[in-house]
């Protein structure tokens, strides 16, 4: 019982986590484009050709590696409670 | 105001340092003397001193408890500095199963065992570093738990915290990224809001100076014209 609770409580937390850091994590990515486009544009450029230019670099941010990588949220923390009941148990 | 926010402050921080002190493992170095089991009542406050090793044990009024006795090495400085002077120390041996504070501890029996195996005496002991967590307060009958036990040939011994070391440097990295993340969220989805309302209000107010010029304009058509 004690073990379906730290599962499912940390579970939830992790999510919490793990969705923080996404959000985060494109953020930062869609505000690098945009300095991007405007240090390529000094003139302030066309408004439409911006979007699309933010559009089509998170579309590529969103099928690299990155963002798959987020889901290590969930394992590190799995692997270090396994280290840990493991460590402090074993003989 | 100043004051306050200051005393707030050092209460925070005196509250996070203390469950810290607390929770986090720490070393020291004993002579285990003997070990023994005693019936503890749980039901009043104190119970926060003791561990719930499974479900069963937080309904429970009292239980044995195994505790280990021994002689220890004097600290100064949160254990970092060894004194030569000894005091006794007597650590409960209990479980935490999968419950705070996160040691996951399960082998009670067997560290009991270890315990008994290094028994030593004065006249020729056996020293070794004895790994706890928690505050040992006569009191309150509080004992620190023990989490792990190993012999050492040398009482002066250096002792790393690995663990602690490692646990500040990432709390420090997630405070740092907490941080960054709620700039991140300040810049990109409070200021702007917080800019458009703003606009949006000079624009009101903008409007009702307009609409005052109207309706003063208006009254000005009963005025009487300039007269000459």
């Amino acid at each position: 019982m004690g073990f379906i609770k730290l599962v499912i409580f940390g579970f939830i937390g992790l999510t919490v986590i793990y969705f923080s850091v996404s959000i985060y994590s494109r953020s930062v990515r869609k505000e690098r484009l945009e300095d991007e486009f405007d240090a390529e544009n000094p003139d302030g450029g066309d408004e439409g050709a911006r979007d699309a230019f933010v559009a089509e670099g998170l579309k590529a941010y969103d099928a690299s590696i990155r963002p798959k990588l987020i889901g290590l949220v969930y394992v590190v923390p799995t692997l270090a409670i396994g280290t840990i009941v493991y460590m402090i148990n074993a003989n | 105001m100043r004051k306050i926010k200051m005393t707030f402050r050092i209460i925070v921080f005196l509250l996070i340092g203390g469950v810290l002190h607390y929770a986090l493992p720490q070393h020291d170095v004993v002579r285990v003397v003997n070990t023994y089991q005693e019936r503890q009542d749980l039901n009043d406050w104190t119970r926060i001193f003791w561990a719930s090793p499974d479900d069963q044990s937080a309904t429970l009024i009292n239980r044995d408890v195994q505790f280990i006795q021994t002689v220890k090495k004097r600290t100064m400085l949160l254990g970092f500095i060894q004194r030569d002077a000894t005091e006794v120390m007597v650590y409960r041996n209990e479980d935490t199963g999968w419950g705070w504070p996160f040691y996951f501890k399960f082998d009670t029996a067997n560290l009991q065992t270890e315990a008994d195996d290094l028994s030593s005496t004065a006249q020729d002991p056996q020293w070794a570093v004895m790994t706890h967590y928690g505050w040992r307060n006569e009191y309150f009958s509080a004992f620190p738990n023990a989490v792990a036990i190993r012999p050492i040939d040398n009482p002066n011994v250096t002792i790393i915290p690995w663990f602690n070391i490692f646990f500040f440097i990432a709390l420090m990295a997630a405070i740092l990224f907490i941080r960054a993340m709620w700039l991140q969220f300040r810049e990109r989805s409070v200021d702007p809001l917080l800019d458009a309302a703003e606009h949006q209000f000079d624009e009101m107010q903008a409007e009702v100076s307009e609409q005052k010029g109207k309706i003063s304009r208006w009254f000005g058509t009963w005025r009487a014209k300039d007269k000459r």
